[in-house]
């Protein structure tokens, strides 16, 4: 790892559930304004490194730290005040809201909600110039239960930008996408500001390789190797665990 | 054009309800009315409070009448034991105990939810009325807590039946643009966003058992001021205030009007307030009309009259 | 407190207890199979006792009471699963709602029907009279009641453990729809269970009406008390329902002679610590139904 200090980081991670050690010892290191990839087979502990780090789930030994400040015990919300944000892989949106409102609430977050006199119309505007940028130009009043599963994930997007974030986590951006969606999607994340830290989770190789600065490979719990496309993309182990699936690697 | 129209049309309204006892005294069963309305406005207050948590913030509590009791119980015996009645101090005393009760109990169930929520409001209420039962020396017990005087603010006389009534319908007027005003504000959005979905909430920022409290809090507030101003109308409270059967005429309330809504509470009142007060005297089965009613609207009308109003309406655009 | 006194007081809490596992146990049943709360189980319970009243004094019998009342409650309960909850399939915090109304016009018919006044039902002869015991003595009935509820409890358990019929309760319990997706009809097994749960509700409105007699307002007693038992005990499990009642009983027993006025507050404050720490009660399984 280089000498630049790490925006945010785990260290000897570990999270067991009765026996199964989903996470055993994880060390992560990721730098401000990086683009991390982790990738891994299915049950590697790619969504268990996430929910650790949003808090949603505790671990079991270990510690994650953002800019510097230990934060393995804090809240969820704690942490979203402190710049993490996450794009989930299953659509967490408000189902019976507008896109707009969705949006809204998320950009209406930063300034706390014990407000009796909202600045509403401002938050509609910044919401509709972000569904703008996601793709969702004139789906902007329309409930996120009735959009299609390609319009929520873009919303899903939106709305974890919405919150103005210095660290985002997106797993699996593209999941359930078509060609044509992943494309515009991908292209949509690799426009996004580069002073944005962003870790994805990803199984899609292609998206992995346009994104990814550096990639960290997951198996079992442990990260087997972490380092620039080209050197994984060669790497061993990494073809090994791989072996055998549908995915080869690049 | 219009929206000043609406107002006005709301303003003239407001002033009639203000003012029913008065122009309508003429009737030959004026009284009878103003007992009611002032009864159905006491209700429609304690169940737009009620509706802030069930539909706002998706807290469905089966415990309310834990509130409204404990600000019933407060201006009673503030007023008894402190020899006032100056409207301020006890009702102050109403809303500052249910308030408290309501932190209390709030900060214990606040963190579960749905059915757990349900079942843990309705023990805690219990508790209340057990209290409110057994502690005679204090509430009265099961005889209740009689002669609660009228109160008077800052010396005008507010004892006469009209007077009364203008107090409850000032009060009702004030806590319905209240809550108009917080529903419409970025912590009513966002009790709406806890409702609909506390995980993401939390992933945005906000703290949502702060919040999910926030409204407990307000709620039995509200709740308590009810009760201050049934005790003052019926110059009586009774342990049945705090009791299960309250709770669930509040929940009925809301469903039967519509949840989530702001007429909806108000709509419920009036209706359960009917069949309870009118048709109870026409017919004995008032409580069966009610359960059938309300069965009906859980099985086929979930969102309350002004589900059936807002589906009639963008039927009729069409 | 007196060793004589200690040993009424005992027994008294085992027969409390014994009943409040007859209540209990059909609500816990529901809860288990169908994650739904039945709130119009009290309202079961008093129409159970209102039945044996009628039973027994068109006939003499309390002991056709006891298997009139049930069967009636039973019959009402398949009635009403499919008419009303079927409907709500899947919404369980509207199922419980629904169940709010249905005890409504139960309680209200009761007393259209049976009128409001205090009625009391006498022990069956033969259980009425008073056998010497410690220093005192003691109703024939309530000892009755202890050695009926270990009774059903026994045959509950082994139908539970050892039958079909108990293995299919299980395994709904655990997962109802998995279950549908083997082929068993879940309808009719959760009308059954709903069923079930009513007719226990009603067997214990006859068992408890000597002991308790029969007023109104005696359906929302019962359902707090069946409530307290369940949430302590732990919900939807056979043995929560045992482990509950058999705590909550003697508790209650002993608070009233303990703490009198306050006794139901110590109660409902016990519940709710237990709520509190350990939410899925002291054996049950958690379900978070929204």
């Amino acid at each position: 790892m280089g000498a630049s200090a790490a925006l945010i980081e785990v260290h000897d991670l570990t999270r067991t559930f009765g026996g199964v050690r989903a996470l055993d010892g994880v060390t992560l290191a990721v730098r401000a304004g990086e683009r991390r990839a982790v990738i891994g087979p299915n049950g590697a502990g790619k969504t268990t490194l996430f929910n650790v780090l949003t808090g949603e789930l505790s671990p079991t030994a270990g510690s994650v730290r953002l800019a510097g400040r230990d934060i393995t015990r804090a809240t969820t919300w704690q942490r979203a005040r402190w710049g993490l944000a996450r794009m989930y892989q299953r659509n967490e949106l408000f189902a019976p809201l507008s896109a707009r409102e969705n949006v809204a609430l998320a950009v209406a977050s930063r300034a706390g909600p014990y407000r009796l006199f909202g600045s509403s119309g401002a938050e509609s505007k910044m919401a509709d110039e972000l569904l703008a940028k996601v793709g969702l130009a004139g789906r902007e009043s329309s409930a996120a239960r009735a959009l299609s599963h390609g319009e929520r994930r873009q919303l899903e997007l939106a709305v974890s930008l919405a919150q103005g974030p210095e660290v985002l986590l997106l797993d699996e951006p593209t999941a359930g996408m078509s060609p044509a969606e992943t494309a515009r999607i991908t292209e949509l994340i690799a426009s996004l500001d580069r002073a944005l830290t962003i870790l994805i989770v990803e199984h899609d190789m292609d998206v992995v390789f346009r994104l990814a600065d550096r990639i960290s490979v997951l198996h079992e719990g442990r990260v087997i190797a972490d380092g620039a496309p080209g050197q994984i993309r060669g790497d061993v182990r990494v073809n090994e665990v791989y072996l055998g699936k549908a995915v080869t690697v690049g | 054009m219009r929206r000043v129209a609406t107002w006005l049309a709301i303003a003239v309204a407001a002033a009639g309800l203000v003012a029913f006892p008065y122009w309508s005294a003429g009737w030959e069963s004026s009284r009878f009315a103003t007992t009611v309305l002032r009864d159905i406005l006491v209700f429609a207050i304690f169940a737009l409070s009620l509706d802030l948590l069930v539909g706002f913030a998706g807290m469905p509590s089966l415990g309310h009448a834990a509130f409204f009791g404990a600000g019933a119980y407060a201006a009673g015996i503030a007023s008894q034991r402190l020899a006032t009645s100056e409207l301020a101090v006890t009702l102050a005393a109403a809303a500052a105990s249910a308030a408290l009760l309501a932190l209390v109990i709030g900060a214990l169930v606040v963190r579960t939810a749905g059915i757990f929520f349900l079942m843990l409001t309705l023990a805690f209420a219990q508790i209340v009325f057990a209290i409110a039962f057994q502690w005679t020396s204090v509430t009265g017990g099961s005889n209740g807590l009689a002669g609660v005087g009228r109160p008077d603010l800052f010396g005008i006389d507010l004892s006469s039946s009209e007077r009364i009534y203008v107090l409850v319908a000032v009060a009702f007027l004030a806590i319905a643009l209240g809550l108009r005003a917080i529903v419409h504000s970025p912590y009513g959005r966002a009790l709406v966003g806890v409702r609909e979905n506390e995980r993401r909430m939390r992933a945005l920022g906000y703290d949502t058992t702060r919040l999910r409290l926030s409204a407990f809090v307000l709620a039995g507030t509200i709740a308590g001021i009810a009760g201050a101003l049934s005790a003052y109308s019926l110059r009586f409270v009774s342990a049945q205030d705090v009791g299960i059967g309250t709770s669930i005429r509040g929940f009925v309330m809301v469903l039967i009007g519509g949840a989530g809504t702001l007429v909806g509470p108000v709509l419920g009142a009036a209706i359960v307030t009917y069949i309870e007060r009118v048709l109870s005297s026409a017919t004995p089965m008032a409580e069966t009309v009610l359960g059938l009613v309300f069965i009906g609207f859980v099985l086929l009308a979930r969102q309350g009259l002004v589900g059936i109003g807002r589906a009639a309406w963008a039927q009729a655009r069409r | 407190m007196s060793p004589e006194l200690l040993f009424e007081q005992a027994l008294n809490g085992l027969s409390f207890g014994a009943l409040l596992f007859i209540l209990a146990a059909g609500l816990s049943l529901v809860f288990g199979m169908m994650d739904v709360v039945n709130l119009a189980h009290g309202a079961f319970y008093m129409l159970g006792a209102y039945v044996a009243l009628s039973v027994v004094q068109r006939t003499g019998s309390f002991w056709l009471a006891l298997v009139v009342a049930p069967l009636a409650l039973g019959i009402l309960g398949v009635i009403l699963e499919p008419l009303l909850l079927r409907r709500l399939r899947g919404r369980h915090l509207d199922q419980v709602l629904l169940t709010i109304g249905v005890s409504l016009v139960i309680v209200d018919q009761i007393g259209a029907i049976w009128g409001r006044e205090v009625r009391s039902l006498a022990a069956p002869a033969g259980l009425d009279g008073s056998v010497p015991l410690v220093g005192g003595e003691y109703p024939v009935y309530r000892l009755f009641v202890i050695g009926f509820g270990v009774l059903l409890a026994a045959v509950v358990s082994v139908v539970h453990q050892r039958t079909k019929v108990g293995m299919l309760i299980r395994a709904g319990v655990e997962d109802a729809e998995m279950l549908g997706a083997l082929g068993v009809n879940t309808d009719r097994l959760f009308a059954a269970t709903f069923a079930v749960g009513a007719a226990l509700a009603g067997l214990a409105g006859v068992v408890a009406a000597p002991v308790f007699g029969l007023q109104p307002g005696m359906d929302g007693d019962a359902l707090i008390y069946s409530l307290v038992v369940v949430v302590v005990g732990g919900l939807g499990t056979l043995g929560g329902a045992i482990a509950g009642s058999a705590l909550v009983g003697p508790a209650d027993t002993f608070g009233k002679v303990l703490f009198q006025e306050f006794a139901l507050a110590v109660i409902f404050a016990i519940v709710a610590l237990v709520l509190l720490f350990r939410p899925t009660g002291l054996l049950g399984r958690i379900r978070v139904a929204r």
